[in-house]
């Protein structure tokens, strides 16, 4: 089983009468990159929200490397390693963006009280955490933003820095909702070059809803078709660009124009 | 008395110094966690209740009656804070108002607590109440240590306002370390988005409980140095607007700023006091208890005009209020 990063297995969720999520089930294959595709209020961002713990299903189980994480709250699923960014990036808008990246860092004694009383700012694991960042910002090319205050960056780049602050956590899965929604094409281009550089160079699982078929397309080796809350396919992204059932729910427009 | 004397002074100075204490105890909650507490001054009232209670109904020792009522806010504090943790702050704002008014009328209304008349009137109206016995020697043997040092200057309330500012320089040399350590940055997370500072690893719920818990400390710290300073008190010691002084004195020295707290407290302190002496014309031209209300008037324009002037505080940064969240 150990294949298998990620386990969802027939989870429901219901708001009101209205069943967002109605037994959705798939798996990500440990070391993949797997798509997330659907037509708007198919429940993608809702299965993205109980798989991160920040909703709880009515029904259901999520595994993750054999273990049960449903139920639980979402720092303990940042813990375990199952890491998300948000549709609209939720970054820290008074504070600079250093500070943005290394509250990311894990395994940081000094967020406890008693000895952030006794150290403050000054300890090892803490120049350590400030390094990372700064090596973070590098691969990011935002070295030079290091002290601005976050909420001076532009859409694309606050995308940027979310992705960046995902990777401090230290994530074994990375689950994106819609990196690429809203930003201009030439940095789209370079967010996919991290995404794919995560996988090769750091052996990462990545999870990704996005809208942008042409991205999925190219570099998902998975994807996974969600319709009213449901899985209607999943397959490679040829198979999936060829399903009748995803064409006809959600590729209809894009599948006439191109196959 | 006039303008010059320096014993009034002094006095302005114990009280504003007091008040720092409690907006640094907001400042935990408040602008450190994101948490909007508008009942602060009941961690005052409770502490000094709770401490004049035991030292008069239970002859219990001065420093241990001190210690629990620092225990009681704190108790208070998670009282309140507990259920509303996992809600959206707007819940604990109203939890906190309703506890605090509570806590105002209780004290206002039960024999035990010496009623309006206060505490005074602990032990029934037949005897005269007091809790400061074991605090008189104390304080006078600080008085003249310090007189040996500075002189006749040493009063004291000269005692009371250097014990009061040092504790409050301490605690602000510790808040300003914890603010600069990861501890601080998870706390500065959680009050711009808790939600994002959740999905990084960070357990948001024990970091609010332990605000909450450093903010029942100082504040009733604060209350018990007051209830030190005054010699007796009564429920209207504790009214509401002392929680919106700690405000203002946040908003005057300039939100999210360690430092701001006793500058925004001396000039809260200055504005609110120093505007008694406001007799000269055309003020000179209403009688004394015009005067009294005319000059909370002035007390509240001179704020609207600072804000108009000066909207990020003295020490704010105008950028980060210019950025939403």
């Amino acid at each position: 089983m150990t294949e298998h990063a990620l386990l969802v297995d027939g989870i429901v969720r219901r708001f009101g009468g209205v069943r967002a999520v109605d037994g959705a089930s798939f798996t990500v294959q440990d070391g993949s990159i797997t798509g997330l595709i659907g037509p708007n209020g198919a429940g993608k961002t809702t299965v993205f929200n109980i798989i991160s713990g920040f909703l709880r299903a009515d029904g259901g189980a999520v595994t993750f490397r054999g273990r049960r994480l449903d139920g639980f709250p979402p720092h303990r699923i940042a813990q375990a390693g199952l890491v998300r960014t948000f549709q609209a990036p939720r970054i820290l808008t008074r504070m600079s963006v250093l500070e943005n990246l290394m509250l990311g860092g894990v395994k940081q004694p000094g967020e406890r009280f008693a000895l952030a009383c006794l150290l403050g700012s000054a300890s090892r694991r803490e120049r350590e955490v400030r390094e990372e960042a700064m090596a973070v910002l590098d691969l990011l090319r935002l070295t030079h933003l290091a002290p601005a205050y976050a909420g001076t960056l532009s859409g694309g780049q606050r995308k940027l820095l979310e992705l960046g602050r995902a990777l401090m956590a230290a994530p074994r899965l990375l689950l994106l909702d819609e990196p690429l929604a809203g930003v201009a094409p030439a940095l789209a281009d370079q967010l996919l070059d991290h995404v794919g550089t995560l996988r090769k160079h750091r052996g990462m699982t990545i999870l990704i809803i996005e809208h942008d078929m042409e991205a999925v397309m190219s570099i998902c080796d998975w994807v996974v078709a969600m319709d009213q809350g449901r899985v209607i396919a999943s397959g490679t992204p040829r198979q999936i660009q060829t399903n009748e059932r995803v064409i006809a729910s959600y590729l209809g427009t894009v599948a006439a124009a191109h196959v | 008395m006039d303008i010059l004397n320096p014993a009034f002074w002094v006095f302005v100075g114990v009280v504003a110094g007091i008040y720092g204490l409690l907006a640094l105890a907001l400042y935990v909650q408040f602008s450190m966690a994101g948490l909007p507490n508008f009942g602060h001054v009941a961690f005052m009232a409770l502490a000094a209740y709770t401490m004049a209670l035991l030292v008069i109904r239970a002859d219990v020792a001065l420093v241990w009656a001190g210690v629990a009522g620092i225990a009681a806010a704190v108790a208070l504090g998670l009282l309140l804070g507990i259920p509303s943790v996992r809600l959206r702050a707007n819940y604990l704002a109203i939890a906190t108002v309703a506890g605090s008014e509570m806590i105002r009328y209780l004290s206002t209304n039960l024999n035990l607590t010496g009623g309006a008349v206060g505490s005074v009137g602990m032990l029934g109206p037949t005897h005269f109440a007091t809790y400061t016995n074991a605090w008189q020697p104390f304080i006078e043997s600080i008085t003249a240590a310090l007189r040996h040092a500075v002189g006749s200057v040493a009063t004291t309330d000269f005692s009371m306002f250097c014990l009061v500012w040092v504790t409050l320089g301490l605690l602000l040399m510790l808040f300003r370390r914890l603010e600069r350590s990861p501890w601080g940055r998870v706390m500065k997370a959680i009050r711009e988005d808790e939600e994002a500072a959740a999905s990084l690893g960070k357990h948001v719920e024990a970091y609010k409980l332990q605000a909450l818990v450093l903010g029942g400390i100082v504040g009733g710290l604060a209350g018990i140095l007051w209830a030190l300073e005054i010699g007796v008190f009564s429920p209207d010691d504790f009214q509401p607007t002392l929680t919106f002084y700690a405000y203002l004195i946040l908003i005057l020295g300039g939100m999210n700023r360690v430092w701001a707290i006793p500058v925004g407290a001396v000039l809260f302190g200055v504005l609110y006091s120093g505007t008694r002496f406001l007799s000269f014309f055309p003020l000179s031209l209403v009688d004394t208890g015009e005067r009294a209300y005319l000059r909370l008037l002035i007390v509240g324009l001179v704020l609207v005009l600072l804000m108009a002037v000066r909207p990020q505080g003295m020490f704010g940064k105008r950028e980060e209020l210019l950025l939403e969240k």
